[in-house]
């Protein structure tokens, strides 16, 4: 990669469940590079494979093939026969649970990694007080873990993980477990946490709002593989695979046939339903191939008159206009098909009403159709 | 390279290898000394089946079979009454007091059978029983209306005995029993009767049935009362007639092989067919949950009936019996109650105990016993669970069949088998309290990995994970995070051990020497030698050291672990 090391390395993981009998495939080749000091997210559905990833790079599973290193050192080969052992890896992790010991107050809950290493006594106090000050808990070391509230168990997981200054800190949808709020709050507490401590972090979650907003980067992941990687932004705007285009927020999904197309910078055309529209072309996409067009509902101007001079305009009718305060969320039929538009509240709309909708070529993102492993999400709106 | 799932690998034949020296060799010492010509060791022994036909063509055979599965039956069927009564009351009704109704059913427990025992031929003994003489004075009868020394006095003192564990498993049946299912029949049209044909009873059935079968075993192997009371009245069992096999001179071991051989079989047809039913149980089980406020009947004044039974019952169950081993434990010589008598009352008896030649071996003996079992088993019982619960290894499920084999051998059972093993491995420890000690641990790991399991399954396999994350070993994991985790189910699991080790009498009895004396073992003897008043004094006293340990092993283990 570029100018930053790469901090943890996985290649080709393989990794099945079950028996002889019933085996399943939950990781098929996944390999990806997480940069030092960053935010990587593995981001998909429940059974996608990103919390076995994780466990395989904390080594709680033991994969069957690949090789994982961490800061350089090989931590699993298949071929070389290298396995090291969960406690001899340079990690700090938090668990979906917090899995705080209820036997020991917050400071032995804390200290654990250093005590275990016969660290002084006079080391351990300090390091302790040190990681529970950066969380926010300075003063209720002699508290008993199960006084403890849910976002206050998260904090002493978190400074269990940090207090060994590992190398990678590993966090298993640890905002699962919090009320709404909450979850929010620690989502940019977590956020600062690491650019603070500037430890290569993982993050799993399933859910996309939150991938979005803490993430350097995300993973997405589904049914075992790793469909792509990139930042937030680009992953939303402009997503490469079918999948990451549903899974990361609404969209509309126009199916259709590659009519002409030059790389991945020129716009294309695709035959479609409404006609020939221009798109944004995926990389790797061909002439004549099967796809789809996805374009996000807060993406497309709704007119009430026919707009001039502009391409992919299709014409419809309001079937469904929900105020939502910030926004009005409709439905346009479009011939047989049903478009989802969210539209400015200032714009008054009213069911039945005929509009025109611009499908902005800059907008409409051009992705193969075929995607074996995204799952078939081809609703128009929703 | 350390490794984790190597290590793993290693803890698993470390156990497996040792629970099968536990279990599985005295199994096969027992089974092939059936079937040799005479005792191993000895010159000129040879392969034959003549132990089993000696056995097999005894008249004595078949009147020993009919006895013992009369026995058992006899106490499954009273136990079942007189528990199901008495937890049905105290889950289902709106009888008064019925919360003292646990309390009352749980001290039979930690009175040692033998205790119980005598406790009841002093009650119902023809000549000197306490109860017999009241009554006949009270209704100027002729002769004693009852005698202990009968199968009906055998079994009611067994039952006596037993029937607290019913009351328990019944409780716990009738109390996660979802009443809904009954409050749909009677909704849909259907009588309280009808609900109770074709609801009530087809749900409570696995738990009915797997309670007769539990004490159904308990009775075929039951030992104390066949030897106090059945030897005496002439009416012998299978346990009792073992024994007299060894104990006779010479020792007739093949025989008694052959008697060990066939309880071994009854009494594993019923640990399977329990297997096989508590597995449905649990299915059931899965399907109604737990949590559920039990229906409770009125029973206007029907109410007063039922507390009079059940206090009859607790009468009879506790207080009489603690009442005359207290009172015989104070007094000069055995006799009825009487203000005269009470005159007399010393503290006679429990000096001459505690001078006795052999007491202080014998209750120290007796200590190291029922503590070190209890540590060692709840030990060893609670890695084999955290490997059977919480790891993937090929060969647990084995492991886990493995320690579940003791559950069938009986007592004297096991005893014949250690004599075998030790008399035959090169190792020295027959006849001293090292051999009783393994016989304890064999014997008792059934228990303790009841107790473990069902403790580490609610432990969150994340709260170990977090440990091996942060560096720990498998070996600093178990012992700081696991081990206090499990001290809730691990405290339980040590309290019972000890209990039942430190009366443990059927096997100890084939074992034991002169220097690895224990106490029921002095009991027994003090008992056969007819001194009633010392054994007694000797009675109350471990009870008392029962007591004191399970209040300190209570206190240690919410010290260490979490609290309940």
């Amino acid at each position: 990669m570029a100018e930053t090391r790469d901090m943890v390395q996985i290649e080709s993981l393989e990794k099945y469940f079950g028996d002889e009998k019933e085996r399943v495939h939950v990781l098929k080749g996944v390999s990806l590079n997480i940069p030092e000091g960053s935010l990587y997210t593995f981001l998909g559905p429940s059974g996608c494979g990103k919390t076995t990833t994780l466990r395989c790079v904390a080594g709680l599973e033991r994969p069957d093939g690949g090789k994982i290193s961490i800061g350089g050192q090989t931590v699993f080969a298949s071929g070389e026969r290298v396995y090291v052992p969960t406690n001899k890896r340079p990690i700090g992790m938090v668990f979906q649970s917090y899995a705080i010991w209820p036997h020991m107050t917050v400071a032995e809950n804390v200290a654990y990694p250093l005590t275990i290493q016969r660290k002084s006594k006079d080391e351990v106090k300090r390091r302790v007080s040190e990681v529970l000050k950066i969380v926010g808990l300075d003063g209720l070391e002699d508290r008993p873990a199960p006084k403890l509230s849910g976002g206050q168990q998260q904090r002493v997981a978190f400074a269990r993980a940090l207090v060994n200054e590992p190398k990678v800190m590993l966090l298993d949808e640890p905002l699962s477990n919090l009320d709404a709020k909450l979850r929010v709050q620690m989502r940019s507490e977590i956020k600062s946490l690491q650019r603070r401590t500037n430890i290569t972090t993982i993050f799993v979650t399933h859910d996309q709002a939150e991938a979005l907003a803490i993430s350097d980067q995300i993973a997405v992941m589904h049914g075992g593989v790793l469909l792509e990687v990139g930042a937030p932004h680009q992953l939303y705007t402009r997503p490469k695979r079918r999948f990451t285009a549903t899974f990361l927020g609404l969209t509309n999904l126009i199916n259709g046939k590659v009519l002409e197309v030059d790389g991945d910078s020129r716009p294309g055309k695709m035959q479609t339903k409404k006609g020939v529209l221009s798109f944004i072309p995926a990389p790797g996409l061909k002439k004549d191939q099967a796809a789809v067009i996805s374009i996000r509902p807060e993406n497309i101007p709704l007119h009430k008159n026919k707009p001039e001079g502009l391409e992919n305009v299709v014409d419809g009718t309001i079937t469904e206009a929900i105020f939502m305060g910030d926004s009005y969320q409709c439905k346009v039929a479009v011939g047989d098909d049903i478009v989802a538009v969210h539209t400015h509240p200032f714009n008054t709309v009213s069911v039945g009403e005929k509009v025109y909708l611009h499908l902005d070529p800059a907008s409409c993102n051009g992705l193969p159709a075929d995607d074996k492993e995204g799952v078939d999400e081809s609703n128009m709106g929703d | 390279m350390g490794n984790r799932f190597n290590s793993q690998s290693l803890i698993l034949v470390g156990c497996t290898l040792f629970v099968l020296y536990l279990a599985g060799i005295p199994l096969l010492m027992l089974l092939y000394g059936s079937i040799r010509s005479a005792p191993i060791g000895e010159p000129g022994a040879h392969f034959t089946f003549a132990n089993y036909v000696k056995a097999y063509a005894d008249k004595e055979f078949y009147l020993l079979l009919l006895n013992s599965v009369y026995y058992a039956l006899g106490t499954c069927t009273l136990t079942f009454l007189i528990g199901t009564f008495l937890a049905w009351v105290s889950e289902r009704t709106n009888t008064p007091f019925k919360k003292l109704f646990m309390v009352m059913s749980l001290i039979p427990f930690i009175i040692p059978g033998i205790l119980s025992t005598i406790s009841w031929i002093l009650l119902l003994s023809p000549k000197i029983g306490l109860i017999n003489i009241v009554v006949k004075e009270a209704l100027g009868l002729e002769a004693a209306p009852f005698n202990i020394y009968s199968m009906w006095g055998m079994i009611w003192a067994e039952s006596i005995h037993l029937y607290p564990l019913v009351f328990l498993l019944m409780s716990a049946a009738f109390r996660n029993m979802d009443t809904s299912l009954e409050e749909a029949a009677l909704t849909a049209g259907s009588s309280t009767v009808q609900t109770f044909y074709t609801v009530t009873l087809p749900l409570m059935r696995p738990a009915m049935v797997s309670v007769i079968l539990i004490n159904f075993i308990r009775g075929i192997e039951a030992f104390e009362v066949p030897a106090l009371i059945g030897v005496p009245a002439k009416i012998s069992v299978f346990t009792t007639k073992i024994f007299l096999a060894i104990h006779q001179f010479p020792s007739d071991f093949g025989l008694a092989g052959a008697y060990a051989v066939t309880l071994l079989v009854i009494s594993t047809i019923g640990v399977l067919i329990y297997g096989r039913i508590t597995r449905k149980e649990e299915r059931y089980a899965t399907v109604t949950g737990k949590g559920y406020r039990p229906r409770v009947v009125d029973l206007g004044n029907w109410k007063w009936l039922t507390l009079a039974i059940s206090f009859l019952i607790f009468l009879l169950a506790v207080i009489l019996p603690i009442f005359v081993l207290l009172w015989s434990s104070f007094i000069p010589y055995y006799g009825v109650p009487s203000w005269e008598l009470a005159g007399k009352m010393t503290w006679g008896n429990y000096h001459y105990i505690l001078n006795y030649p052999l007491a202080a071996t014998a209750f120290k003996n007796s200590f190291y016993l029922s503590v070190g079992t209890a540590t060692l088993v709840m030990l060893l019982t609670s890695v084999i669970a955290w490997i059977t619960v919480k790891t993937k290894l090929p060969g647990r499920a084995f492991l886990d069949t493995m320690t579940f084999i003791p559950i069938a051998m009986p007592g004297i059972v096991l005893g014949v088998s250690l004599i075998w093993v030790y008399l035959t491995l090169p190792i020295p420890i027959y006849g001293t309290i090292w051999v009783l000690l393994l016989a304890y641990m064999t014997k008792y790991i059934p228990y303790g990995i009841r107790a473990a399991s069902a403790s580490m399954i609610q432990i969150n396999k994340e709260l170990e994970e977090a440990s091996f994350t942060a560096g720990g070993t498998w070996f600093q994991t178990f012992w700081k995070i696991i081990l206090p985790l499990l001290m809730p189910g691990f405290t339980a699991g040590w309290i019972y051990i000890s209990i039942i080790a430190l009366r443990e009498l059927s096997t100890s009895i084939l074992l034991y020497s002169y220097n690895s004396t224990v106490l029921s073992i002095m009991a027994f003897d003090l008992w056969e030698g007819g001194q009633y008043t010392y054994v007694c004094a000797l009675g109350v006293l471990m009870v008392l050291m029962l007591v004191t340990m399970a209040a300190i092993a209570r206190k240690l283990g919410a010290k260490i672990g979490i609290a309940e």
